[in-house]
């Protein structure tokens, strides 16, 4: 026997359905008679007795025994039923319509035993009762055979599983206890309660631990302990409910289901900066109770519930959270969206159904009712869906808000910039009356206004000059006069400009540019042309590098500068040519550049500029006449020596470029979006219209269009019960809210199912342990429910709110089983050593986020900020839960206190004891600062030179929410007074509030 | 084996009081094995029950399922019938039914190797001067044709997850002989090319204290976060001591007294890992030839060298298991050589070959082979005949695999067991992965079937619930 098939038998199945698991498929339920489970049960005794032995005797030699003649083998009762080369021959529970009996009483050929004297009439009958009883087997006939059958079908006994049911109505069972969960546990117990309650500084730590994932502070105890008028316990469980804390913890319990990540895995991982508000969406919708038929639907189908309901579109991230290649070949593209697709239906079926849907992919279900068939007819209902990134706007109210706070700023800065130009003005007017004449020679550079050929260029104001091409022959040239005369050297700035690739400043791939050779000309006065030589080049800082010899320089995206002394000073007026090759062939050009001549020795990159026209007026000492056009160069200039304005302009600059957008990448799972794309050969799209049933799983085998449709198991209505046409013109499909409506179906769809399978985590993570243990597999491989009437009970307690999830856990935390003290009874452990009871309670490690969170609130760190980007950083004082999660850079706390994989849904955490934790705890950086914090924290609550006695209290207040014992007090005096007395003057108290940190009790939920 | 371990721990820390085991470790010999049990730590050495043959495993784990006809099982009959359909072969025995083609012979050259004439592939041209060493065993095999639930099967006895693994049954067996550094540890593929299918459930301690479960160290960065102390060790010291007391008040009136005292140790585990551990990783150290002979800082080994070389330095220093993982997740990132089986097993044994190798000379030349067992394996075998692509290559097969094991007490080329003429199935001596549990317990020191850990009310056993068989023909 396999190790599988052997685990499968150990489990705990429901018994009476054990032996006839192999009931044919072929047989419809109108075929099976009412008293058929009777009936199999006297055919397995007639089998038993006397079938097997004539089987063995008679027909097995030549059908599955040394020979399978005719295709016949009856070794097993799978092929009895199949039949052989001509069909089938048994029809169980129809002897008259065996064709079988007919050969046996020599009736119809081939006679059976071939070549043999007939069997005896009593023998005969034998076979036709049996047949009748619907020919049960025990055991295969031949040693080691299994029992195989045909797992395409579904037959009603699939349908009979447990988990399958509808709810019914589960009556609460008599007892004395209060609350009705006490009363099922005991009813299961023979009567047996629960442990004492425990004391209420245990309560409150444990309730608030559980439902914040945060230590209850000082004051909370305090207004719980003091609160003794009935309810206090329900009135704390509303107030730790109310608290956002509350979304934080329980969205991170689905967050492991939901297999939720924000990188794209594989190869490259890349950051999905949109996933966060999937995570943002949970938060909130633990915190406003949404209802769980909402919760179900938003996940799979927000589009096409609340069309244009933009928010609620991260919901359906859910479906579009997992990995995903992105370095894919053509050839890999149809499997690769074939896995895409059967992550959303595993990730759904094990999320919801708490089944293991992705089994049948390749085959059919080995252990569930879910045939190959099946899989791919729910997996169809994605066929469109694809991961999209789209920019939205997932708050248009406040980003309209912020724009008009933006407009008003802007104008004021705009104002005040006006305003300082109206002052200058004058100035300007004085100095050009006054003190022009004598202003002293001209210093920095003058921007040269001629524009360079190729291409078509468009003058920016700060003189600059832009084209939206590169030009093809790879060179650019400039020609012209200079207003201004005796220039010591040249410049060339390249800058960013919106028109350019990214925005970036020249036509290469991401906005880079390359000049390669810079020459510079002046035509002599016979119309020949002179090469000016260059010397002591020099380069800007913003990411630009001179090429090697010193003739041409590259820079980034940002822009940069080069400039180049004359060897010699070039006197007097004239025209001037520069050109320059550029990288590449031209396609490295710079986008937007501006030429200037160096006036005075002195060549700083950044000294002053202005127009050439103001140089020249400058350097004549005259006041522009009517036809220098541009008094705006001269004003610029003007301007732009004044340091207020200089200060008020660039103020307006900045909030210039600072308008709120209000849009945000959110990813999302729908038809609605281009998808994200990678680096696919051949760019080919990576959506199908059509989902076909695939042999083996492989996309090569392609087996006919598959239709959407649902598990057969668990499906009680013709499919068209779902069906849901999407407006016209619809973006979306509208399979997708099919999907959820027969998932939440209780009547006729799996709605009681997913109504268990929610219910059950619910009470895992408040009882340490689902009613069934399996909670993402309440299929024949799952583990059994210890309590299978109160988990229904439950659950249709569940869908009467309408699945209120806060309900539902006030109801759990009402119970006398949750607020059990934890109580070390030998003889409770011996008789239920695995607390299938739930009739004691067992402390459990928090986990990995609690453990985190924990250290920060004490130490008085936690930043409660809500929602919003992942933080990179252990450090941040950030809760756990905004953490990023980059899948090939899992965070060391996380993952060494237990925090999943994110590679599919996963229902359950280990909780392992391990060294790293503890170094952790030792020596990270994270539990160093709380600890400092920590006592900084303790020294403002208690004062500097309160005495010891009072510090060691508030510690204990703060970390564990109770009074220090006395020994303890002790042992932490001790320990202060000796490092005091160690390090001469420091106190020693954020090493002790570090010890608190580490301690059992503190990472332990009560 | 020892499953009042925990109540006689409880009642001595009763009688003890406030006595944690900690300051009795102080007072004791370090060789007192069962009196450092009594004191209540559980990774105290602990004498085992029969004579131990071996201390410490270095076990290289060539992940993804090695061929055996192409690496240590030599088959001429299939060398001769390259081509043919091999009769009675079951199309579902791989993971590809449909794929499963005709016999194929081994595109690697074979010869004899050493006094014992053993038979090697050419993949292992370092290996293969070390055959004297080994001892083969030609017909393991095992529950499942698919990588993780042959993985847990082989690495804790069964093919379902979650329960304890070898290296944490020995290390609960015989306790560490590295006070300072993790008992059982797991080294991973440093190439990006991922983690054993089923990942940490690979060294995961099951229903064990999780004190017994492996320390995987981080294949890049600093193997083992946060090993910086930030205080000043007296300081630390005194937070420990004082740790230790707070985390002992009312611990035996504790449910889950054994988890809580698992954490406790692990704090003490913690501080000496300290300094402990970047001594035992600093293979710098290592004089230049002994480098030179793992390969470290080459191109084509250098990664696994240092592997190999940190595990004799850790065995050096009492750590109990080690286990190595050759190859990453599955495919191509492994043995798992599904297609292009010349390309693949190359590739993975150019890794593997020269530093393994290394690490038997170095373990010899040390006097340290006979204490410390080396095991070569993986999870499962490969079918003889191809996996049909346009580079062949073979699929998953349970019936047959070969594992070598050096060292340790077990003697120098000799071949156990024997599969059919084409290397198909196990047909004689066949050893289940029990068996191969049991045997590497015994030469531990271990009894498999009183090596046992109450858990659901049954005394749990690596090799389960059926019996398993020591093969002592393979003890020197």
């Amino acid at each position: 026997m396999s190790e599988s098939r052997l685990s499968r038998l150990l489990r705990p199945v429901v018994p009476s359905l054990f032996w006839f698991i192999s009931l044919p498929g072929a047989l419809s339920a109108a075929d099976l008679p009412d008293d058929h489970a009777a009936r199999m049960k006297a055919g397995l005794g007639a089998f038993d007795a006397e079938i097997r032995a004539v089987l063995n005797d008679h027909c097995l030699k030549c059908h599955g025994g040394a020979k399978t003649k005719g295709e016949f083998d009856l070794a097993v009762r799978e092929g009895l039923l199949k039949g052989g080369a001509d069909g089938p021959s048994v029809v169980p529970f129809h002897p008259e319509k065996s064709r079988l009996l007919k050969m046996l009483r020599h009736e119809e050929e081939p006679y059976m035993p071939e070549n043999k004297p007939r069997l005896p009439d009593s023998v005969i009958e034998k076979i036709a009762a049996w047949i009748g009883n619907g020919a049960p087997y025990s055991a295969p006939l031949v040693a080691g055979r299994k029992e195989e059958r045909d797992r395409s079908k579904v037959t009603d006994e699939d349908r009979s599983w447990w988990a399958f049911q509808p709810l019914g109505a589960p009556a609460v069972p008599p007892g004395t206890a209060a609350h009705p969960v006490d009363r099922f546990l005991a009813a299961k117990a023979a009567g047996k309660g629960p442990a004492p309650e425990a004391d209420r500084r245990t309560l409150v730590r444990r309730a608030t631990l559980d439902l914040t994932g945060l230590p209850p502070t000082p004051e909370e105890v305090t207004e719980f302990l003091e609160d003794q008028k009935p309810g206090a316990w329900e009135r704390l469980i509303d107030r730790l409910l109310a608290r956002p804390a509350y979304g934080e913890r329980w969205a991170r319990h689905w967050m492991d289901v939901a297999r939720y990540g924000e990188s794209s895995g594989f190869e490259q991982d890349y950051d999905r900066t949109g996933s966060y508000h999937y995570r943002d969406f949970l938060i909130d919708a633990f915190n406003r109770d949404l209802p769980f038929p909402e919760f179900v639907r938003l996940q799979l189908a927000a589009d096409e519930y609340r069309p244009g309901d933009v928010r609620s579109l991260a919901a359906t991230a859910f479906l579009t959270l997992g990995v995903f290649p992105t370095q894919i070949t053509v050839n890999e593209l149809e499997r690769v969206r074939y896995e895409d697709m059967d992550d959303m239906l595993s990730t759904t079926g094990s999320a919801f159904l708490g089944l293991t849907v992705g089994c049948a992919r390749c085959h059919d279900h080995k252990f569930d009712p879910i045939p190959s068939r099946d899989y791919y007819r729910m997996l169809a209902t994605f066929t469109g869906t694809v991961r999209s990134e789209p920019e939205l706007d997932l708050n248009p109210e406040e980003t309209a808000r912020k724009k008009a706070e933006w407009r008003g700023k802007l104008d004021a800065a705009t104002t005040s910039v006006r305003q300082r130009e109206a002052e200058l003005r004058r100035t300007l007017e004085q100095f050009l009356e006054r003190d022009l004449p004598s202003f002293p020679a001209v210093e920095g550079w003058a921007v040269w206004g001629a524009a360079p050929q190729p291409g078509t260029w468009e003058r920016r104001e700060d003189g600059s000059l832009s084209s939206k091409a590169a030009p093809a022959s790879g060179k650019l040239q400039w020609e012209g006069a200079l207003a201004c005369e005796n220039v010591h050297g040249f410049r060339v700035e390249a800058m960013s400009d919106r028109d350019l690739p990214g925005g970036g400043a020249g036509h290469a791939k991401n906005g880079t540019f390359e000049v390669r050779t810079v020459r510079v000309e002046r035509e002599n006065p016979d119309g020949s042309w002179t090469a000016v030589n260059l010397a002591n080049a020099i380069a800007g800082s913003s990411g630009a590098d001179l090429l090697p010899e010193g003739k041409g320089w590259k820079g980034t995206a940002k822009g940069g500068v080069a400039a180049w002394k004359f060897e010699q000073a070039q006197l007097g007026s004239g025209h001037w040519r520069v050109q320059m090759e550029v990288g590449q062939g031209g396609k490295a050009a710079p986008g937007r550049i501006r030429l200037a001549f160096l006036l005075g020795a002195d060549s700083k990159l950044d000294a002053e500029w202005m127009d050439e026209r103001v140089a020249a007026l400058l350097q004549q000492k005259q006041r522009p006449g009517t036809a220098f056009e541009a008094q705006q160069h001269l004003e610029g200039w003007w301007f732009r020596r004044d340091p207020e304005y200089r200060k008020r302009d660039a103020a307006r600059v900045s909030l210039a470029g600072a308008e709120p957008k209000g849009l945000t990448k959110v990813l999302v799972g729908s038809e609605s979006f281009p998808a994200v794309r990678y680096h696919t050969a051949g760019g080919a799209v990576e959506t199908y219209k059509e989902t076909f049933f695939l042999k083996r799983g492989n996309v090569g085998l392609k087996d006919g269009v598959a239709t959407p449709g649902f598990l057969q198991a668990l499906s009680r209505a013709p499919e068209t019960r779902w069906n849901w046409n999407p407006p016209a013109g619809a973006t979306y499909a509208g399979k997708r809210r099919q999907l959820a409506e027969w998932i939440l179906d209780a009547e006729s769809g799996a709605g009681a199912l997913s109504a268990r399978v929610f219910v059950n985590r619910l009470w895992q993570h408040h009882f340490g342990r689902g009613i069934v243990s399996s909670p993402n597999d309440f299929g024949k491989s799952g583990v059994a429910p210890t309590h299978p009437e109160l988990l229904d009970w439950l659950a249709s307690e569940f869908l009467k709110t309408g699945g209120g999830i806060k309900a539902m856990h006030r109801l759990l935390m009402t119970s006398a089983a949750y607020r059990q003290a934890c109580i070390k009874d030998p003889e409770a452990i011996a008789a239920d050593p695995d607390n299938q009871y739930f009739l004691r309670r067992v402390p459990r490690r928090l986990e990995a986020e609690a453990v985190r969170d924990s250290v920060l609130a004490v130490s008085g760190r936690l930043d409660p900020t809500l929602y919003g980007p992942p933080v990179s950083a252990e450090e941040t004082p950030r809760r756990s839960v905004y953490l990023r999660v980059k899948r090939s850079k899992l965070l060391n706390t996380m993952v060494s206190f237990d925090q999943p994989e994110p590679l599919v849904s996963q229902g359950i955490r280990p909780t392992t004891t391990v060294t790293p934790q503890a170094l952790m705890l030792l020596n990270s950086r994270l539990v160093r600062d709380s600890a400092t914090a920590f006592a900084s924290r303790i020294r403002k609550l208690t004062g500097d030179n309160a005495p010891i006695a009072a510090q060691v209290a508030a510690g204990y207040r703060l970390a564990l929410g109770r009074e220090p014992e006395p020994d303890e007090r002790q042992m932490a005096v001790e320990f202060l007074s000796a490092e005091s007395a160690r390090s001469g003057g420091k106190t020693g108290l954020a090493e002790w509030c570090q010890v608190l940190l580490e301690l059992n009790e503190f990472a332990y939920l009560p | 084996m020892n499953p009042t371990f925990f109540s006689r721990r409880e009642a001595l820390m009763r009688a003890g009081g406030g006595l944690g085991w900690l300051a009795c470790a102080a007072l004791l010999d370090k060789t007192g094995w069962n009196a450092m049990a009594a004191s209540g730590n559980p990774l105290a050495p602990k004498r085992p029950p029969l004579q131990p043959r071996a201390k410490s495993v270095i076990w290289i784990f060539a992940n993804g399922g090695p061929s055996q006809v192409d690496t240590w099982d030599y088959k001429p009959e299939l060398q001769k019938r390259d081509g043919q359909t091999l009769e009675g072969f079951d199309p579902k025995t791989g993971f590809f039914p449909g794929s499963a083609g005709a016999l194929m012979k081994s595109p690697f050259e074979w010869a004899q190797h050493g006094a014992s004439g053993t038979w090697g592939s050419d993949l292992f041209p370092h290996l293969n001067r070390h055959v004297d060493k080994m001892a083969f065993v030609h017909s393991c095999w095992t529950g499942s044709n698919n990588h993780s639930p042959a993985l847990f099967m082989m690495n804790t006895g069964i093919t379902r997850m979650g329960s304890p693994c070898v290296g944490s049954w020995v290390t609960y067996g015989l306790g560490s002989e590295a006070e300072s550094l993790p008992s059982f540890v797991v080294m991973s593929d440093p190439l990006n090319r991922g983690l054993p299918k089923g990942n940490a459930l690979n060294w995961g301690a099951g229903f064990l204290p999780s004190v017994y479960q492996g320390t995987w160290l981080k294949p890049s960065g600093e193997p083992i976060e946060n090993l910086k102390p930030e205080i000043a060790g007296n300081t630390q010291r005194a937070q420990l001591d004082l740790l230790g007391r707070l985390n002992r008040r009312g611990l035996a009136e504790s449910p889950i007294e054994s988890e809580l005292s698992a954490r406790i140790e692990s704090f003490e585990l913690a501080y000496r890992m300290q300094t402990a551990a970047p001594e035992a990783f600093a293979i710098h150290e290592e004089p230049e030839h002994i480098k030179t002979a793992y390969g470290i800082g080459t191109q084509h080994c250098g990664h696994f060298a240092a592997q190999c070389l940190m595990a004799r330095r850790m065995v050096e220093r009492g750590v109990r298991f080690v286990q190595i993982y050759s190859g990453g997740m599955e495919n191509q990132q492994s043995w798992d050589c599904h297609s292009d089986l010349v390309g693949n097993h190359r590739g993975f044994a150019l890794e593997a070959d020269q530093p393994v190798a290394a690490l038997l000379a170095d373990l010899e030349q040390r006097g340290m082979l006979k204490d410390t067992l080396v095991v070569w394996a993986g999870e499962f075998g490969r079918t003889p005949v191809a996996q049909k692509a346009a580079k062949p290559g073979r699929d998953h097969n349970p019936h047959a695999f070969t594992a070598w094991m050096a060292g340790g007490g077990v003697k120098g080329g000799v071949h156990y067991g024997e599969t059919d003429e084409v290397g198909y199935k196990a047909v004689r001596d066949k050893v289940h992965v029990r068996d191969f549990h049991a045997t590497l317990l015994a030469l531990l020191g271990l009894d498999h079937e009183k090596l046992s850990f109450r858990f659901q009310g049954l005394d749990q056993r690596l090799t389960g619930v059926e019996s398993a068989r020591v093969i002592t023909d393979l003890f020197a």
